[in-house]
């Protein structure tokens, strides 16, 4: 399978924060979720791919180097960004004006009937848009020009249920019309990607914890629920973390169904990504 | 090219939205020109100075809107968002410079029309001047201005900008006064017949110079800076 992103070994230092090698690809055909608290890098790592700013180590687009073909490559990417797009005072049909200089594959059409799909007016000043209407205008522009890769960041951060959700079946629509597609999304809102995503790259204060498959995740891991008695029962490499409730122990295991096999204890509950991020950040081992 | 022609409608179908502020200014400065003989010789200098100015509000735009991390994941770099900053500010200036000289005339015949005893005289030569010396100003703030933007951003830069103009005004308005104050004369003949002969000339080709230094240090800050 060949990947759309492939990052190895980027580093990048500021002050009281440092992205400390971080590797991962965004395989072709699939959606990547980068999740992480608020500064856990998330941002940095995308700035990075996007070269916006620099950083040590290798970070290639469709197998090209990000700052030797930087042009060439960002032609073939859609960016939304949740803090940072054109001025407000444009309106969707100026920003089709501005936006078909910029890309060869601009489709003029594809975008109005986007604008029309999303109920977005035309000729309306963005600034008097809402905060839904302006992230699905962020997407149309970014997917008006059929991207073969698309970099999200918080997309759907500060947005109620239904329009999170129409925003996230524009993105399953996305993936399924070209396998060669790939989108890489950063968010803090992780069961978001519980529906959408293939992989989950977890990272915290600059390092990558975990880069695992969705469905591993969600269906092997498990939290097992024991008294402190079965507790001492369990090997240190039987498990990744645990948390000391008032009246239990609560185990984070790679393996449900090995745990399992091998102990006979307490309940194991599926843990949600979120709970997965909870142990690995507040967790003891 | 494309994408600096890109970049070059962002940025003056912001600058549409300020349309109706842009016609208010010029016709202030033409009220404010016709008020006086001596005023509307002045009229070129506002109006260059003022699209000029207008122009480098572009830079408020888009540090409102947080754009620079947007633009910079389009397909364009730094090397061209710097260039197309420059062309938009100089034909800014240009654009001014030619309504100025325009206007002017324009002016004088309307006030010759409703006063014809006192009719003015259309003296050319000064319009050239007043019009040279207008973009020469604004080429002068825009150089020190855009670099000051790249490098604390455009309110901050503004300020600096502020600062620096009171400051120069101070400077030159002090070295006058001690002039006065110490009695020391200075013969300004030699000067002034070397700037009666390339004064204009001299104006443009500094002018140039200044922006294109100007350009070169703005491109190393954004360069170097990580937005």
């Amino acid at each position: 399978m060949k990947n759309s992103i492939e990052i190895k070994n980027i580093s990048k230092s500021y002050i009281g924060f440092q992205l400390k090698n971080v590797n991962f690809n965004v395989p072709e055909g699939s959606i990547v979720g980068l999740v992480g608290e608020n500064g856990a890098g998330k941002t940095t790592t995308i700035k990075a791919i996007l070269n916006i700013i620099n950083t040590t180590g290798e970070i290639k687009i469709f197998g090209k180097d990000n700052k030797k073909y930087e042009k060439e490559i960002k032609k073939d990417i859609g960016v939304v960004l949740d803090d940072s797009f054109l001025s407000e005072y444009l309106t969707a049909k100026s920003i089709n004006t501005i936006m078909k200089e910029f890309y060869d594959n601009w489709n003029e059409k594809k975008y109005f009937n986007y604008l029309k799909q999303f109920d977005l007016p035309t000729n309306k000043t963005v600034k008097d848009f809402s905060s839904g209407m302006k992230m699905k205008l962020k997407i149309a522009v970014a997917i008006s020009h059929s991207p073969r890769l698309l970099i999200l960041d918080e997309p759907t951060s500060g947005l109620d249920p239904i329009v999170r959700n129409e925003i996230l079946d524009i993105f399953r629509k996305f993936i399924a019309e070209d396998e060669k597609r790939a989108i890489l999304m950063s968010t803090h809102i992780t069961t978001d990607l519980e529906h959408i995503s293939d992989y989950i790259v977890f990272i915290e204060k600059g390092n990558i914890i975990f880069n695992l498959s969705t469905e591993e995740l969600l269906e092997n891991y498990g939290i097992v629920k024991c008294s402190k008695e079965d507790f001492k029962k369990v090997e240190n490499i039987d498990y990744i973390k645990y948390k000391k409730e008032k009246y239990q122990y609560e185990i984070l295991v790679q393996n449900k169904y090995e745990f399992r096999k091998k102990y006979n204890i307490g309940t194991i509950d599926k843990p949600s990504i979120e709970d997965i991020m909870l142990f690995y950040v507040k967790g003891e081992k | 090219m494309k994408e600096i022609k890109g970049l070059l409608k962002k940025d003056l179908l912001n600058l549409a939205s300020y349309k109706s502020t842009l016609i208010i200014v010029i016709i202030c400065i033409c009220i404010v020109g016709s008020m006086s003989q001596s005023a509307i010789n002045y009229i070129p200098i506002m109006m260059t100075t003022m699209i000029g100015m207008i122009a480098l509000s572009t830079f408020s735009y888009d540090e409102i809107a947080k754009s620079d991390k947007y633009i910079l994941s389009l397909p364009t770099n730094k090397k061209e968002i710097v260039i197309e900053k420059y062309i938009l500010v100089i034909f800014s200036i240009l654009i001014g410079a030619i309504l100025g000289f325009i206007i002017t005339p324009i002016i004088i015949n309307a006030i010759n029309y409703f006063n014809k005893e006192n009719s003015i005289n259309i003296d050319y030569n000064l319009l050239l001047t007043t019009t040279i010396g207008g973009i020469f100003g604004i080429s002068l703030v825009s150089g020190i201005q855009i670099p000051s933007i790249y490098k604390w951003g455009a309110e901050k830069g503004r300020i600096q900008m502020f600062i620096l103009v009171f400051g120069l005004i101070a400077i030159i308005g002090g070295i006058g006064y001690l002039l006065v104050k110490a009695n020391i004369n200075i013969n300004f003949n030699m000067f002034n017949n070397f700037l009666d002969k390339f004064g204009l000339t001299l104006l443009i080709v500094t002018s140039c110079i200044i922006l294109y230094i100007s350009y070169k240090i703005a491109h190393k800050i954004y360069l170097e800076k990580e937005n």
